[in-house]
This record gives C-alpha cells, sequence and structure tokens, in this order.
C-alpha cells in the first residue's frame, strides 16, 4: 500500500496501536513482521514469495559464510547470494529488455526473430529490498558485520515495513541492533514523528502529484515541440516533482519508523544546492549511492589503482546505477552522463587543484550543477530518446517548430515552487531540519503544521504510486 | 569519513553513509528538536479542523452536497458484479456522460423489476467497455444498453480509458481504500470531489492572463451528482438553478465545440468514424454469439451541442451506418416524439425531472418497438 492513502492510514494506525501494547518485545517484533507482510501483500499477495526468497536465500548464505574455512567457499556462498538476488532482480526488472534488445541485435543482423511478448510484472521495490539484503550478505562476506543472532530479526530487517519498498536502502547493522532492544516511541518521538509525516506527505501530494506532475506530463507526454520556455519549465517541473516525491517518501518513512521508536538514516540532504557532482551525489539518494560506492565501485578498485582505473570504475558504477533504476537505454544515459560529469569534475579538481573558489564562484558553480542535473533529468523522464532530443533542443532554443504548450498557470506555479525550491536548499545547505525546527517559533510551527495538512488534504491526491515504486 | 567530509560538515549536521565509505554502518542517529510537540501538535489541530470547517462551508454554501465519489474503484464495484454472477440475465448500460445522467436506474428498476448495473463513463466512448464485455464470458443472456453520443463515440475520444487497466490491476489496498472512502469520507465531506482539489481550484481562477498562441480547452466542471453507490446519477441542480453555472457550462461547451487547430481533416474524421464503426461491428456479433440483446440508444443534445453534432457527425453518416453494419437495434431521439421536448440546461445533459420522464418514455420504446431475443428482455 502506498502511504498517500486512507489504507495506510488505518493500518498504521492498527500497527502503532499494538506496538504500543505492554505485550512482550517478541510478539511486537512479531507484530511488526506480520504488519510489513500485509503492507507488502496489499499490492499483489502473490510477490511476498520473492521476499521470502529472498529472506531466506540471505539468511543461509550469512550462516554457511560464517562456518565456511576455505576462502573459496565463502566466495561460494557469496555468489549463491548475489546470483539468485540479482537473478530474480534480471529476470522480473530486465528480462522483458533484455528479450528486446536481443530481438533488435538479431534483426540489426539480418536475423529476424519475433520472440512472444514475455508479459512480466514488476514485483513493486524488487530493486530496493534486493539491495538491503545483498548488504547483509555482502557485509558477513567482507567481515564488516556478523550476521544476525536471531531469524526474526534479520527478517525483520528485510521486511520492515518503511523502508522495504522504496529505501532509504538500510544495512544490517542500521536495523538490526535496533531490534535487538525492546523499543517504543515516547511522546517527542511520537508527534515528531507524526510532524515529519506531514512534511513528507505535503511534498509529495501537494507539490510533486498536485502542483509540479501536470506541467512535467504536458511536456514531456506530449507530442508536440516545445520551445525554450516550455522545455526548461517542463524540466524544472519534473526536477522538483522527482525530488518532492522522493525524498517526501522518505521523510515519510523516517517519520514512520520514528512513530514506532526506530531510526532510519538521511535519504536527501539539500541536493539542489550542491556543488559539484560529487558533492550532489552526498546529497542525493544517500542510500543507494553510498551503497553503490561501498559494494560497486570500491570493489572495482575505486581510486586505488590509477588515473584509469577510477575513470573506468566510476563510469562502470553510474552507468549501473542508471540501469539499476529502470529497464530502459535512457536510464543508462542518464547514468552515463552523470558518469561523465563525476570523472570530468574530477579532473578539474586534479588540474586546478590550487583554485579557492570565492562566495560567487561557489555560487555560479551551484547553479551550473544545478542546470546541468536538470540537463540528465530529461533522460530520466522522457520514455524515448527521440523525445529526450526534442525536448533539449528545446531547452537549447533549437526547435524552430516549437508551439506553447503550458499555459500562463502552469508557467508560475512551476516558477515559484522551484524557486522556493532552490532558495530552501541553499538556506538550509549546511543545516539540518531538526537544527532549524529548534529555533523557529512555536506558532509558525503551529501554523506551518496546519496549513500543511489542511493543504494536502484540499489536493485530494488519489492515491498516485510514487515514482521510485517503479524502480 | 573523509578529510573532506570532516572539513565540510559544520557543528548539528548529521553524518551520512555518504560520509563513511567502506565501513559497516552505524545504527542511525535522529536528534528530536527540543520542543513542546504535544502543545504544537495541537495547536495545528485545532487550526486544521477551523481551515477544514471553513472549507466545508464555502462549497457547502456554493450548492454542493456530500455524495459517493464516482472514482476508477466505484467503477470497479460495478464491473465486477457481471464477473461475481450476475453478468447473466442481466440489464447493463455502457455509454458516456449522457447515458449516465440522463437514464435513472430507480425508475427502471420500477418498471422492469430490475436494477441495471451501470457502466458509463462521462467523457467517454463505450467502445473500450463494449469491447471488454464482448470478450469477458461470464457476460452472457442478458441486455446491453449503448448510449451513443455521436462526438465521443464515432471519435472513440475516452478520457476515463484507463478505469479499465484499473479494475484488472485493482490491488487489495486499493478496493480496502475505496471502502473506507465510501463509509468515512464522502459521507460527510462536500469538498471531496476532484472538481473543488486546491489546484484544480486554483488553475481556473480568472486573473490568469492567456498564453498567446496557446489553444487550450478549459476543463468541464462539475455536471453531476452521485445520488447512490451503484453509479445512480443525475444532472447537478445547480445546473437548473443557478443561471450564472449555467451559462458557465455552456460557454464551456462552446469552447469544446469550436474548431481547434489539431482537429482531424474530414477524411481522418471519416476514417475513425468507420474504424469505430468496424470495432461495434465485431464486439456486437460477439456479443450476440452469447445471446446479449445489443441495443444503441441515442439520447437528446440540444442547441449549439445538437447542431455541432449533426455538423461534424451527420446521421446519415454515423448512426445510420452504425444500425446497418451492426444490425442492432437502436432508439434515436430524433425518432420519437415521447423522448423530445425536455430541458437540457446546458445542452447536453437532461434536467433531473426530464430524466425521470426520459427514462420511462426509452423503456416503454424499447418493450414496445424493438423485437427481443434475450432472455433478460421477456
Amino acid at each position: 500500500m502506498v502511504f498517500n492513502s486512507l489504507t495506510f492510514i488505518a493500518f498504521f494506525a492498527i500497527v502503532l496501536a499494538i506496538h504500543s501494547l505492554p505485550l512482550a518485545w517478541t510478539i511486537r517484533k512479531v507484530n511488526l513482521l506480520v504488519a510489513s507482510y500485509l503492507f507488502y501483500s496489499a499490492w499483489n499477495p502473490p510477490f511476498v514469495i520473492l521476499l521470502w526468497i529472498s529472506t531466506v536465500v540471505d539468511w543461509y548464505a550469512a550462516q554457511g559464510l560464517v562456518k565456511a574455512q576455505r576462502p573459496a567457499a565463502r566466495r561460494a556462498w557469496m555468489l549463491l547470494s548475489v546470483v539468485a538476488n540479482l537473478g530474480m532482480l534480471g529476470y522480473f526488472k530486465y528480462g522483458g529488455f533484455l528479450l528486446a534488445n536481443f530481438t533488435a541485435l538479431l534483426a540489426s543482423a539480418g536475423v529476424s526473430y519475433h520472440a512472444p511478448a514475455p508479459d512480466i510484472v514488476l514485483p513493486v521495490g524488487i530493486s530496493f529490498y534486493t539491495f538491503a539484503t545483498m548488504s547483509y550478505t555482502l557485509d558477513v562476506y567482507l567481515r564488516r558485520a556478523l550476521p544476525a543472532r536471531n531469524f526474526l530479526d534479520y527478517a525483520l530487517f528485510v521486511t520492515f515495513f518503511p523502508h522495504l519498498v522504496a529505501g532509504p536502502i538500510m544495512r544490517p547493522t542500521e536495523l538490526v541492533p535496533q531490534f535487538e532492544q525492546p523499543r517504543r516511541a515516547n511522546r517527542q518521538q511520537l508527534f515528531f514523528g507524526l510532524a515529519l509525516m506531514t512534511i513528507g506527505m505535503f511534498n509529495k501530494v501537494v507539490l510533486a502529484d498536485g502542483f509540479l506532475a501536470r506541467a512535467a506530463e504536458a511536456v514531456y507526454d506530449s507530442d508536440k515541440i516545445p520551445g525554450a520556455l516550455d522545455a526548461w519549465m517542463g524540466t524544472l517541473a519534473f526536477s522538483g516533482q522527482i525530488f518532492c516525491d522522493f525524498a517526501g517518501y522518505s521523510t515519510i518513512a523516517i517519520g514512520v519508523a520514528m512513530c514506532l521508536g526506530f531510526a532510519m538514516p538521511d535519504n536527501f540532504r539539500f541536493p539542489y544546492a550542491a556543488v559539484g557532482f560529487s558533492d550532489f551525489w552526498r546529497r542525493w539518494h544517500i542510500t543507494l549511492s553510498s551503497w553503490l560506492r561501498d559494494y560497486l565501485y570500491i570493489p572495482l578498485g575505486g581510486n586505488r589503482h590509477g588515473p584509469r582505473r577510477t575513470y573506468a570504475a566510476l563510469m562502470a558504477t553510474m552507468l549501473l546505477g542508471g540501469l539499476w533504476h529502470g529497464a530502459n537505454w535512457t536510464f543508462v544515459a542518464w547514468g552515463g552522463l552523470h558518469g561523465i560529469y563525476l570523472s570530468t569534475e574530477r579532473w578539474l579538481r586534479k588540474r586546478f587543484a590550487g583554485f579557492r573558489p570565492n562566495v560567487w564562484s561557489v555560487l555560479a558553480f551551484g547553479l551550473i550543477t544545478y542546470a546541468l542535473v536538470n540537463v540528465t533529468w530529461v533522460f530520466f523522464r522522457a520514455k524515448t530518446f527521440a523525445r529526450a532530443w526534442t525536448v533539449l533542443r528545446g531547452m537549447a532554443g533549437g526547435n524552430a517548430k516549437a508551439v506553447p504548450l503550458l499555459n500562463t498557470e502552469s508557467l508560475v506555479v512551476v516558477a515559484v515552487i522551484t524557486s522556493g525550491l532552490v532558495v530552501t536548499h541553499w538556506l538550509m545547505r549546511n543545516r539540518t531540519l531538526e537544527s532549524v525546527l529548534a529555533r523557529a517559533p512555536a506558532a509558525v510551527l503551529s501554523c506551518t503544521w496546519a496549513v500543511m495538512a489542511f493543504a494536502i488534504i484540499a489536493t485530494q491526491g488519489n492515491g498516485n504510486a510514487f515514482i521510485y515504486f517503479q524502480f | 569519513m573523509s578529510a573532506e567530509a570532516r572539513i565540510a560538515l559544520r557543528p548539528g549536521l548529521r553524518l551520512t553513509a555518504a560520509d563513511r565509505p567502506g565501513v559497516a554502518q552505524p545504527v542511525p542517529e535522529r536528534d528530536i528538536p527540543d520542543r513542546k510537540w504535544g502543545a504544537i501538535m495541537l495547536a495545528a489541530l485545532v487550526m486544521l479542523l477551523l481551515m477544514l470547517g471553513a472549507w466545508e462551508w464555502h462549497w457547502r454554501s456554493y450548492g454542493v452536497a456530500p455524495e459517493t465519489a464516482d472514482s476508477d474503484a466505484l467503477w470497479a464495484t460495478q464491473r465486477r458484479r457481471i464477473d461475481n454472477g450476475e453478468g447473466t440475465n442481466a440489464t447493463v448500460l455502457i455509454g458516456s456522460s449522457r447515458m449516465l445522467f440522463d437514464l435513472q436506474l430507480p425508475v427502471w428498476q420500477k418498471l422492469s423489476g430490475q436494477r441495471p448495473i451501470q457502466l458509463a463513463l462521462e467523457g467517454t466512448s463505450p467502445m473500450f467497455a463494449l469491447e471488454d464485455l464482448a470478450d469477458d464470458p461470464n457476460f452472457r443472456n442478458s441486455r446491453l444498453l449503448v448510449g451513443v453520443a455521436p462526438e465521443l463515440f464515432f471519435s472513440g475520444f475516452a478520457a476515463r480509458r484507463g478505469v479499465l487497466k484499473y479494475f484488472r490491476k485493482q490491488s487489495p489496498s486499493q478496493r480496502v481504500g475505496q471502502w473506507l472512502s465510501m463509509h468515512f469520507v464522502e459521507p460527510y465531506l462536500a469538498f471531496d470531489d476532484s472538481d473543488f482539489a486546491l489546484p484544480t481550484v486554483l488553475a481556473r481562477q480568472d486573473w490568469w492572463p492567456a498564453r498567446p498562441g496557446l489553444h487550450q480547452r478549459a476543463p468541464v466542471r462539475k455536471l453531476k451528482v452521485v445520488a447512490e453507490e451503484d453509479r445512480a446519477s443525475h444532472i447537478w441542480d445547480k445546473l437548473e438553478k443557478d443561471p450564472q453555472y449555467r451559462a458557465l457550462a455552456q460557454g464551456i461547451w462552446a469552447q469544446h465545440l469550436a474548431p481547434q487547430p489539431d482537429d482531424p481533416t474530414p477524411a481522418q474524421l471519416r476514417k475513425i468514424v468507420d474504424e469505430q464503426i468496424t470495432r461495434a461491428a465485431a464486439a456486437v456479433a460477439k456479443l450476440r454469439k452469447r445471446n446479449v440483446e445489443v441495443i444503441f440508444v441515442r439520447p437528446p443534445s440540444a442547441e449549439k451541442y445538437l447542431a455541432f453534432e449533426d455538423k461534424v457527425f451527420p446521421r446519415a453518416r454515423t448512426w445510420d451506418v452504425l444500425l446497418a453494419k451492426t444490425g442492432a437495434p437502436g432508439v434515436h431521439f430524433q425518432d420519437h416524439p415521447e423522448l423530445q421536448g425536455f430541458w437540457l440546461p446546458e445542452w447536453s445533459h437532461l434536467a433531473a425531472r426530464d430524466a425521470v420522464r426520459f427514462t420511462q418514455a426509452l423503456y416503454a420504446i424499447i418493450e414496445r418497438d424493438i423485437e427481443h431475443h434475450a432472455p433478460a428482455a421477456k
């Protein structure tokens, strides 16, 4: 079920009530586990089996890793986990994509091959829980962590519903220890958790779905040709939409976990105030970028084997990171662009190592970073390369037969929200939300909370799925 | 943590996984701002209730009352009835808004003893529903009334085409949400209607200047009221009572009926019309094999709307061809004096009182003039 639904409100109220009862900790953990399976099966009950497979395989793989003495045996257990997880991910997420590319490859060689449509349904959140369970085995393999002491704690780590379908991607060492001791939120945690849920919901329901999605759809889902204004505003709208959608989800997830007495890590740190792309990736989808760094970039050599190997590792990581987002070459292009940006930045930093930017330079670099990030969003949002090129050409002012696509209201709404978002990110660049809330007048907090809650209800979101569910 | 990260972090900032490469990530620590969150929340709750009360009062003053939302989920509840055993000896209605507003389920039930299943959708050609039912073996030995609004039926335009995909893929969570909404939200809140959603209300304000070169039609405003949970609907009485709102609705139709730069050429339109008729004929043939009696119904329209339909979708090239190609009977309002002389406040839908008369007259015509084959019609 999605967070922004009546079903979730009812579900969460029941889960919270049971979690607050004076029951044994094991029983309360079982409550959370059952609730998490219900949460997942509310989409499509049979897919719970995949979750179980992933859970059981990694549990036994980690047990095997601990018992294995020889490096080859340890490697075999690790590979079992990797192959099982990536195999499932590959089949469900990339099966159709691989078949389509195989068919296209044969066609380019003059072989006519028509495969039957695979008709594979993507299980929601498979990319997220696959990465979470893999990090469990990989941490044990890399001797960074010990396996969980009991199966219940481990199964709850994989399945815990706040992070299950769209992150933050949790590591076992972040969550399993939290299940070892009884936890229940105190009043402060409960109320602040509800406040975080309201902020996240406001981002998702009001800003992303209510006000920004329409402008992005009008530009990207149209077959008409946009001019510079429409192409930029459509892209800025998507840029804001995807942030509000995904950061909104993460904030709700953190708030939900907090109401239950658990802590989850930050997933975003005001990314549109990033100066440079390495800074951007330290602020955007932090739990994915750090996962890719720890389990892909570093094992590929990282920066330990000279510049060539570093650049190759960087590009490979970002290309695969792009593919993780979706089975389409446009996502690969998105990842590739980020890889190029990161590589270029790395080269420039070495080339101009003595350069110390002043305030204005920092601001200029920040705006350049934001503009270039927006260019990558074109490939992320466009369903085809043809549309991506049309929008990019529009952004460069090169569409001769452009027609207006967005009305004045859309243009103003996108401009206001985008400006507000970017200014907020810059003001918050070196702060946390908590540090600001600690100093704000109580009346302002109450009013803001009430206005956000009112806007959420008055916007009447229709339970739109979060964008990242499809990944 | 890298040296770079250590320098970049200021006091009060939390470390994240981005700051700790290649190590096991520790249990996250989240600080709670030291505030009186209980009091802050209570004050917010009071303000929220006041704002919601004002918002509700505003829409009730405008003439809105709480009603069942005609969502995709509600349509799915009715479509599911066919799969759940009610698809035999049934009367099913498909079509566009005219079939939805004009044909009154309680009146039909009183006359025939049977409550029809209402599957018509506003702004949507019934072709997708016709084809869906034609492919559904659960639907047999029944009667199917297909509403024909020429502009939609013969163009194939379907604003709510996605409803079928929704029905097929509806998750357990969505079904529970629908139940909760119908029992705990819709009966109490008048503003819970997509026409009064905050972004929609903001977008239609007069203060936005028109953008030169942009041809955009104003979205259709609220026209109907869903009276019962089985989608029994009628026109919103504001259209009958409020001349200003009626003029607004007429103005929006006038905008929609005016030629647009991206309209198809006459040749393209002819091709589209032929395609719709061919698809309808194929679906009717399938339904006939399962002893489903298909009857096409052309409900009334008036003034500028009727003039537009007569001009762009002339009867001789659309309705008459449809009946000839499908071999199905049809009831056209212009062929029956008892289906004329009604009041259509905004030219497209009958006033509520006239919808009752229309339903009575239509039922009588079908029973009297049409040769019946399906058991349901006997």
